[in-house]
Parts: C-alpha cells; sequence; structure tokens
C-alpha cells in the first residue's frame, strides 16, 4: 500500500484534518527516525494529543555492559587489536573509580583499539596484521549484523574473532505487546530493517496485536505519510501493515542478507542492557563458525561479585528511555550529570541514543517526570 | 548504525565496488546483493560498507537533499 507522492505540507493538512481528540502514542524503533522526527521538529508540527515515542532502537544503548566489560578486558589483558564501532568506544561500564570504564579509556591507558566503519576494516585490519589477535566486537541491529554475517560466509582471516552482540528489534517491541502495558497505540517500523528482513516481521503487531503499523523511510514526508497511516487506521477501525518507505524496503526483504544471516547465526535469547533476557531476540555464531568465536577462544573476564554488572550506572534511567516508559528529557541525569561532553548513560553516548539525540535537537532542561 | 546512505556505483572488482556519492567515494561490499547484482552507474542503499538494496536515481538524489538538509541545520 504505497502512498501517492505527497510533500510534507500535504500530509501535515491531511493529518490536521483527522481531528483527533483523545491521546494517541506512536512508537517508534529506530534511532534514525527519531533524528529525523527531531530534527526535522516533527513534534511540534502535529495535533497536541499526539505523541510521538522513542522506543528500543538503540543498538549501543543495549548492549549487554558485560559485554563491553570483556571487549574492554580483551584489549587491555589479552594484547589483541579490538575493533569496534565508533559508537561503542565511550561507553562506561560500571567500575570502580579509577579503572578503565570503556574502550576509549582502554585505549587512552595503551591498549590497541581502533574505531572502524564497516565489517569490511575488521577483516582488512586482521590481514595486514597476520602476526596479531583481532577481535571485532560487533554490535548492531538487523541491518549491522547481516553485514557480519556476510562477512563471515565471505571467509575471514584465521587471527579475527567476532564478540558478536547483534540483536533483533521485533522482539523488544513483541516483550513491550506482551506485557500488556506496551505504552503506545500504533508503531512505526524501522525502514532499514525492513529493507533486510522484509516488512512482513512487523505482520505481528497488526495480527496478533491489532494494533495499526507502517514502515516509514527517514525523510519527513515518510514518517508524516506512516504516521497518517497508523492515525488513519486507528480512526477507522481498519487493521494493516502499511509500507511508506517502498522505494528500498521490498517485500521479503534482501534475500541474500536472509540467507547469509540463517548460514552464519543461530537466534539466541539474549540479554539487553537494564532489560534483561529477551527470548530470540540476539544472534550467536553457528557452530560452523566457532573457530571465529571471540566467546569461546577466549576467557570470560566478567566477575559476578563486580558490583553492578550489566546494570545501567547508578542514577540512569536509559533502560526506561529505551522500552519507551519515559522521556529522555525525564531521566534524572538529563542534562545535569549526563550530557554528550561527559555521558554516564549509553543512550547519551551514541548517535542513535534517543538522550543523545534530543540534546542535539535542542532539548537541555529536565522535565518532570511522567506518571505511569 | 543504521543509517544508509545511497551511493553510485562506479566500477565493479568481484564483489567490491567502487561507489561515490556527492564526490566521496567508498569501497563497498556487493556480497549481500548476490540476488540482484546491481552494475556500473546503478544507485544501492550503502550501510556500513555493505550495498543492502538498490534504488532509483531519484530515490538517490532525495536521500542527499535531505542529508543536505540535516548537515546544515546541524552544523
Amino acid at each position: 500500500m504505497s502512498q501517492p507522492a505527497h510533500t510534507a505540507r500535504d500530509w501535515l493538512e491531511k493529518l490536521r484534518d483527522l481531528n483527533f481528540n483523545q491521546p494517541i502514542r506512536i512508537m517508534n524503533v529506530c534511532g534514525g527516525h527519531e533524528r529525523s522526527i527531531t530534527q526535522a521538529g516533527l513534534r511540534g508540527t502535529l495535533p497536541a494529543n499526539v505523541e510521538l515515542i522513542p522506543g528500543p532502537g538503540c543498538p549501543v544503548c543495549v548492549c549487554p555492559e558485560e559485554d563491553i566489560y570483556q571487549a574492554i578486558q580483551l584489549a587491555q589483558h589479552e594484547k589483541v587489536i579490538l575493533v569496534a564501532f565508533g559508537d561503542m568506544l565511550r561507553v562506561p561500564v560500571n567500575v570502580a573509580k579509577g579503572e578503565v570504564r570503556s574502550l576509549d579509556e582502554a585505549k587512552a591507558a595503551g591498549a590497541d583499539v581502533r574505531p572502524i566503519a564497516s565489517p569490511s576494516e575488521a577483516k582488512q585490519i586482521a590481514l595486514q596484521n597476520p602476526d596479531k589477535t583481532v577481535v571485532f566486537f560487533a554490535a548492531g541491529f538487523e541491518t549491522t549484523t547481516a553485514p557480519v554475517a556476510a562477512m563471515l560466509a565471505e571467509g575471514v582471516p584465521d587471527n579475527l574473532y567476532i564478540l558478536l552482540s547483534g540483536r533483533l528489534t521485533w522482539p523488544a517491541v513483541a516483550m513491550l505487546l506482551d506485557s500488556g502495558k506496551p505504552g503506545f497505540d500504533a508503531l512505526v517500523a524501522p525502514g532499514h530493517v525492513s529493507t533486510v528482513m522484509g516488512p512482513e516481521e512487523w505482520q505481528f503487531v497488526v495480527q496478533q496485536h491489532k494494533l495499526p503499523a507502517a514502515v516509514a523511510g527517514f525523510s519527513p514526508e515518510s514518517l508524516l505519510a506512516a504516521f497518517y497511516s497508523v492515525l488513519r487506521q486507528l480512526q477507522s477501525g481498519e487493521r494493516f501493515l502499511d509500507n511508506c518507505y517502498p522505494e528500498v524496503a521490498h517485500p521479503g526483504g534482501n534475500p541474500t542478507a536472509r540467507r547469509l544471516l540463517e548460514q552464519t547465526l543461530d537466534v539466541v535469547d539474549a540479554n539487553w542492557r537494564g532489560i534483561g533476557i529477551i527470548p530470540g531476540s540476539g544472534y550467536a555464531l553457528k557452530p560452523a563458525f566457532s573457530a571465529h568465536d571471540a566467546r569461546l577462544r577466549f576467557p570470560d573476564f566478567n566477575d559476578k561479585a563486580r558490583r553492578r554488572a550489566g546494570q545501567m550506572p547508578p542514577g540512569c534511567d536509559c533502560a526506561q528511555v529505551v522500552l519507551g516508559k519515559i522521556y529522555p528529557n525525564q531521566c534524572r541525569l538529563f542534562g545535569a550529570a549526563c550530557t554528550p561532553r561527559h555521558p554516564i548513560g549509553p543512550c547519551m553516548v551514541s548517535d542513535e541514543g534517543a538522550c543523545r539525540i534530543w540534546w542535539a535537537g535542542g532539548v537541555r532542561e529536565r522535565a518532570e517526570a511522567a506518571v505511569e | 548504525m543504521c543509517l544508509a546512505i545511497p551511493m553510485q556505483i562506479e566500477s565493479v572488482d568481484g564483489f567490491m565496488a567502487r561507489c561515490q556519492a556527492k564526490g566521496i567515494y567508498r569501497d563497498v561490499s556487493l556480497f549481500m546483493m548476490q540476488d540482484e547484482l546491481p552494475r556500473i552507474g546503478d544507485y544501492v542503499m550503502v550501510h556500513v560498507g555493505y550495498a543492502i538494496q538498490k534504488v532509483t536515481e531519484a530515490d538517490a538524489q532525495s536521500a542527499w537533499e535531505l542529508f543536505d538538509q540535516i548537515l546544515e541545520e546541524t552544523g
């Protein structure tokens, strides 16, 4: 159900004509969506009773604290070259004062930590350093994990190991819906996850939970089309999965990418930082690739006695922000103790974190906490 | 990390393509496009160095315009 070409102004007029009175909460689950919404100022253009809620859309934010801690220890004690997407380098873990608390700090302390922008770079670094061990700490949702799968399928050097923290997006939304208190009335589904996995992955929202859903791209026009679609569905009582990004998110997704994911990785129960285990929400290397699995190759440095292991930092409400239970500026630390320059929680570190996006969008003041 | 940018393919060597977007060049893997291999001159959405989908020239142009606007606003 693609929409005819409309400008953002057309969509805004159509949205106003819907004349909604009751409060409506539309959740997005993609940092790219939240960035477009915030930077284009879309919240201010919608009717006041329509709330746009950023949900679980930031893979860095939910990457287990234990995995980051493990990556720091590997970089420091196993003398490996540790490569990771740049966002991961500044995320702090919970350690005693004076100890190394991020990959950036490990690098400053002499460890060989290198930011990369692509899995291909991890492979290149391994090929260029045959006498060293290279660990690729790979956190990401399906869009990022599929290229990791492609890299594995294409063949990797013997000295390259993967510390995989890949996550699937839809199980987190399913968990919210199954909780009975999802906190939203309609879903805008992520454009590039749908490009890889297929828009159909989001059909469960409509079929099982009877909520409207629409896949959106990243332009204001595509996002407004998706908002219009779900609001119109709420008004009419119709329910269907709309695709407002048909030019890129094709039915069935990218068949090669899906095949590569299936060939190289298993879907497993996985831990989300501050949230807990979500069934079937993570990726792990298949046994055929165990020779490249950093979790099997190296000792586990995680000590259960470490204070606040696995948790968000003290006072940090990132877990609530990720689940869309509060807005970023309702966190107790937002803009005071926690800023992009001195981030405490991962949502203020990552470019896809809602706190960082809101701060960059000009929100600097704390708001009163919402009453659930 | 889910930001994907459209790029135009200028040359291909195996599964690696030299791609260009507004004068910026990158080596891009076409390994995930094996079911519908793009050709020189085609536009692809590129995410973390891998092409994830073909796009039309018009869609590539409008995405580039959007990025220009975002860059202007965020300085």
